[in-house]
């Protein structure tokens, strides 16, 4: 059941331009980093990241990292979120016979499966930037492929957050403006107190403590997943 | 005219009961706390830095994406329930409907900047500062100065936001172009003419003593990219108001 709901949920996002956020998100960073190290390759291969420039240009498009993925779950959930109110469908969807649960759990893949497809994009064009800049020494694959997955591991918490919220509230600009709001903040997660979830995906980035802020990051978002799933499965549908 | 006013009045009740003045105080509330987190020293010049502590996050990232949120919000009746047709079907000019929202988002923004200011004197006040010794213009000239350089982003967010019916879709396009100003306002090259990054320039530079990057051209210039898009994007929306099919 729970396939059949994806399949229609992701047939519903077709032509929202969910995708374009998908890959407009990731690539949009990778171009950054290109004009970014495009334009003063001199200073940057030779001089700032003259000892590792595949690392420099992790480091480099990693800072943006965080901040892109929770924006990516605020604007992407409210998008798929969207879907749903704005034909006022919730009411058709839900006298399915589906479990809310399920519908609920749905959306959540859903746009997991959005957030993984972002994560692959940025590892792919992060590689194809760095062997058109025809960058010297070896690549680092392993961290190529974790510096956007582990970062969006980390930040899962606003993504159970944002579920409850975007589904649960009908007027999308208050989960919007606090999502956005949080992730404006991340920008210098690395300099909050390790206690706050928003520091997680920038610690994630960097220390050698990795998997712990990703285990962490899973750890809470189930608790959230859990209470967004019960207040979702017995709220009233308006 | 008279009927420029009831648009007004009219866009203003559609507001009355909404949370717009719940999105206003998020941004001066962050920027309180990194202030009141920030070491500033307590003597000579302790208001500016304060100012400059607190400003770094409102004008470089909030201010430009505070605009989106509030265009995209005075759309959000019309989106809604096929409201536009409602409205557009009442003997009201297009012209005017439209001038009085982006009115309304001034409103919004000038709010948000007296409540920035608001947070401001009261993290300075909590630190002890010394009350007599706020400069005032100086407060006064980054403050307005920071409010007209959002303009041309509420030109053009509201011409997306007309255009585009998802609440989400105009801020992504608004997100995709002000996270650059982390890196673009430290460009002299660039900085000056990139609309997203006018706010953060212009609050920082009026008064002129931060001199680095795109921080330090004259405050003309700035002006002529605030004044030229400006225009540039109102008359683009305009255009297309005008002629959208309903």
């Amino acid at each position: 059941m729970i396939g059949k709901l994806l399949v229609t949920d992701l047939l519903k996002m077709r032509r929202t331009g969910i995708w374009w956020v998908v890959l407009v998100g990731s690539v949009g960073l990778t171009a950054m980093q290109a004009l970014n190290f495009g334009l003063r390759y001199d200073y940057l291969v030779n001089d700032a990241y003259a000892s590792d420039p595949w690392g420099g240009l992790i480091e480099s498009t990693g800072l943006f990292v965080p901040i892109a993925i929770y924006l990516a779950m605020t604007l992407l959930m409210s998008m798929i979120a969207n879907i749903e109110n704005r034909q006022n469908s919730w009411k058709q969807t839900l006298a399915l016979p589906v479990r809310r649960s399920q519908v609920f759990a749905s959306k959540f893949l859903s746009c997991l499966i959005q957030l993984l497809a972002a994560c692959v994009l940025l590892t792919v064009s992060t590689l194809i930037l760095g062997l058109v800049l025809k960058l010297p020494g070896p690549i680092p694959y392993m961290e190529l492929a974790t510096f956007g997955f582990y970062p969006m591991l980390a930040s899962l918490p606003m993504l159970g957050v944002m579920l409850w919220l975007t589904l649960t509230v009908r007027n999308q600009a208050i989960p919007i403006a606090l999502g956005i709001a949080a992730s404006l903040t991340s920008v210098f997660g690395a300099s909050m107190p390790e206690l706050l979830p928003l520091s997680w995906p920038a610690l994630a980035l960097h220390g050698e403590q990795a998997m712990r802020f990703v285990g962490l990051g899973i750890g809470v978002f189930a608790v959230l997943y859990l209470l967004g799933s019960l207040h979702f499965s017995r709220k009233d549908v308006a | 005219m008279g009927t420029w006013i009831a648009a007004l009045r009219s866009e203003r009740i559609k507001l009355g009961r909404s949370q717009i003045m719940l999105l206003a105080v998020i941004d001066p509330v962050l920027c309180a706390v990194i202030g009141l987190l920030a070491n500033v020293g307590n003597g000579e010049g302790a208001w500016a830095g304060l100012l400059l502590a607190m400003m770094v996050l409102h004008a470089m990232l909030f201010l430009p994406i505070m605009t989106g949120i509030f265009s995209a919000y005075v759309c959000r009746y019309e989106h809604a329930g096929g409201g536009w047709k409602q409205i557009l079907s009442l003997p009201v000019s297009r012209s005017a409907l439209y001038s009085s929202k982006l009115l309304v988002v001034m409103g919004a923004l000038a709010l948000n900047q007296l409540l920035f200011l608001v947070a401001v004197l009261g993290v300075g006040a909590l630190k002890g500062f010394d009350l007599a010794l706020i400069p005032w213009a100086d407060f006064g000239i980054k403050l307005l100065g920071g409010f007209i350089a959002c303009l041309p982003l509420a030109a053009l967010q509201l011409f997306v936001s007309t255009m585009w019916s998802s609440f989400a879709a105009p801020l992504v396009l608004n997100v995709i172009f002000t996270i650059p100003n982390i890196l673009i306002a430290n460009s002299a090259t660039y900085g000056p003419y990139y609309p997203w990054a006018q706010p953060m320039l212009v609050m920082m530079q009026a008064g002129g003593q931060y001199d680095f990057g795109a921080f330090g051209l004259p405050i003309e210039t700035l002006l002529i990219t605030v004044g030229g898009s400006f225009v540039l994007f109102l008359a683009a929306g305009l255009t297309y108001f005008n002629r959208k099919p309903v």
